[in-house]
């Protein structure tokens, strides 16, 4: 049962608070040196996930393995995790190189040496001379350094990172995510990453997890949560999609907006309610009457790489990302090949309403 | 013209807040024993005051009911604001409530039901009653001016000090205690100021054998105002100011901040 590879275990984990279930029936498995992201909406359950694996919160039922060992109970000052919380949380009565001492100073580290690590991760951190400086005399881009020195310089097996970028403008945050990815591999720590920003979560992650609503909806890697959708919510929240709600006539045809479209997929049986995905960008313009379906272009927004179109087809809007802008008021036609339709199975309906929606994230309860 | 009634308005009301000090104050360097009439200029009844060995013994009872009392408070209050700020939100509400409930009731009710508790204790009173009683109604106060120092901390601080290995103590005195201290030394400030400034409260709370400056005065000027004590409150005026003048200082850095 112990199996090595697995370096945290969590097993029917779920959580209540007051009654309201947060977390139900988490299973999940971090292997040594991956880069795990939990992705989802604010109250998704992602954050308390990460406090459940720092030791911050307790489930209410189910264990946390670490290791293989029993850690559900451990306090986290006894965890070999440690985590980057969101705004930091350092410590402002300490100048920089004390809040990077602070960890190493309770293991009783010998102060030359601390004075050495302390360097290192400065250089690591590319703070180097800001050793004296009071933290609220930095820049936020330059605190989160610190964050990730003071976690770091204790050598954890695990560093539990939540939403670390989302107080950093825009390019910063890009800079950030090749730095922590970088310093992922050269150190060669296994990164628990919680973010709500799914093109964060696609660009450095090895796995991704979707949660919605406490529950995971699924495990992959990021090209797998993005081309293989489980359902229609997870193809909407990692990147834009068209949904629409369809036929599975049989397998290899499905029907929807008035047409019937040869796709891939089988098994669904025969006549048969699902969902249809469409990425924008899997939609072809073509010439009026070389298309599947027809429909007027109703808008166009310029969006920097690609132009994005809204098209109206009778009753459906198609979002489309071309390259090739179309006037608004042109008739078009529209194909898409098999391979772009992806038909998912509709999500049950009582998995919208059994949850009130301002789940309570961890951090919202202390 | 609306500027010049806001100011004499204003003028007005500093004036008959402030005459009788000033007039008392004044009197209190009278060479005569006249309240109302100015025989010249004399130090004498501030060295008289220092003479009087009733008045040195309560100097002595309020100095060092006020030391105490401030001391235990700041350490009661400090450590009752962390644990009601750790509280989730319902009771925490419950319990700030309570905090400040006997901040709102008149003196003379706390006094009056203290009072009752010892006697219904049957601790005789005295000394250790009144400090009781001076550390009780001055907990609240610390607790307040201790508070808005936690909630200024970003909430997950003492998480990031456990989970760098720190135990619960060792964050108390090593991360959350830092950050407070301000809080703390505010509370603990005006603690002591109450305690200097307290009358009713003392009054029920002590027996007539053990007094401090204001129940001496109150008792002295049953029989008729000495100009010692003119003297007397004169510099309890101005001792007082200068606490309060320190502690809406620090509040106002504090603000800045």
């Amino acid at each position: 049962m112990a199996d090595m590879e697995r370096l945290i275990d969590l097993q029917n984990i779920s959580k209540e608070y007051d009654n309201t279930l947060v977390l139900e029936d988490i299973n999940l498995y971090i292997r040594e040196n991956e880069f795990v992201t939990l992705l989802g909406p604010s109250g998704c359950g992602k954050t308390t996930t990460l406090r459940i694996i720092g030791g911050f919160e307790h489930p209410t039922e189910g264990v946390v393995l670490f290791e293989g060992k029993d850690i559900t109970h451990l306090p986290p000052y006894k965890r070999k995790v440690n985590t980057i919380f969101q705004k930091y949380a350092l410590f402002p009565h300490l100048n920089v190189q004390d809040n990077i001492a602070f960890g190493q100073r309770i293991a009783k580290v010998p102060s030359a040496e601390i004075k050495k690590r302390v360097e290192k991760m400065l250089d690591l951190v590319d703070l180097r001379g800001y050793g004296k400086r009071r933290v609220d005399q930095l820049s936020g881009g330059q605190q989160q350094r610190v964050a990730i020195a003071r976690a770091l310089i204790n050598e954890p097996q695990v560093l539990l990172l939540d939403e670390p970028l989302g107080a950093l403008d825009l390019k910063l945050r890009k800079d950030m995510q090749l730095e922590l990815k970088r310093m992922q591999r050269m150190l060669g720590i296994t990164f628990l990453y919680v973010t709500h920003d799914q093109e964060e979560a696609l660009t450095m992650s090895d796995t991704v997890v979707v949660m919605n609503r406490g529950r995971i909806l699924q495990i992959g890697t990021p090209k797998d949560v993005y081309d293989e959708p489980v359902n229609s919510f997870v193809a909407d929240f990692i990147g834009e999609s068209n949904i629409y709600p369809g036929i599975m006539l049989e397998d290899q045809l499905v029907r929807f907006a008035g047409c019937d479209f040869p796709c891939v997929d089988k098994g669904f049986g025969h006549n048969q309610p699902v969902d249809i995905v469409i990425r924008p960008e899997d939609i072809q313009i073509v010439d009026m009457d070389a298309g599947q379906i027809t429909g007027t272009v109703e808008s166009v927004l310029f969006k920097g790489v690609h132009y994005e179109m809204i098209i109206n087809a009778g009753e459906l809007e198609f979002k489309i990302h071309s390259t090739v802008m179309q006037e608004p008021g042109t008739r078009v036609g529209l194909s898409i090949i098999p391979f772009n339709i992806h038909i998912m199975n509709p999500i049950p309906a009582e998995n919208e309403e059994d949850m009130p929606d301002e789940i309570i994230e961890g951090d919202e309860v202390s | 013209m609306s500027r010049i009634i806001k100011r004499t308005y204003l003028a007005f009301i500093l004036f008959f807040l402030y005459v009788p000090i000033v007039v008392l104050i004044f009197y209190s360097f009278n060479a005569g024993k006249s309240r109302a009439k100015w025989e010249g200029f004399s130090l004498h009844w501030y060295a008289d005051l220092f003479q009087d060995a009733a008045i040195l013994k309560a100097l002595y009872v309020t100095l060092s009911v006020a030391v105490i009392a401030a001391i235990a408070a700041t350490v009661l209050g400090t450590l009752a604001a962390i644990g009601i700020h750790a509280m989730r939100k319902r009771p925490q509400g419950f319990m700030m409530t309570m905090t400040t409930l006997p901040l709102t009731m008149p003196d003379i009710v706390t006094g009056i039901s203290l009072m009752i508790l010892f006697t219904f204790a049957r601790i005789e009173r005295g000394y250790f009653t009144m400090l009781l009683a001076h550390i009780t109604f001055n907990t609240p106060f610390v607790i307040l001016s201790v508070m808005p120092k936690l909630k200024q901390m970003n909430k997950h601080t003492y998480e990031a000090a456990l989970d760098l290995g720190a135990t619960p103590s060792y964050a108390l005195v090593h991360v959350i205690l830092p950050e407070i201290v301000p809080g703390i030394i505010t509370g603990c400030l005006l603690a002591f100021t109450l305690s200097l400034d307290d009358f009713v409260i003392s009054y029920f709370t002590t027996s007539p054998m053990v007094q401090n400056l204001s129940t001496l005065i109150y008792s002295k000027a049953r029989i008729g105002i000495e100009p010692t004590l003119n003297a007397l409150s004169a510099l309890m005026f101005l001792s007082l100011l200068i606490l309060l003048l320190m502690i809406n200082r620090r509040a106002a850095r504090a603000e800045k901040r």
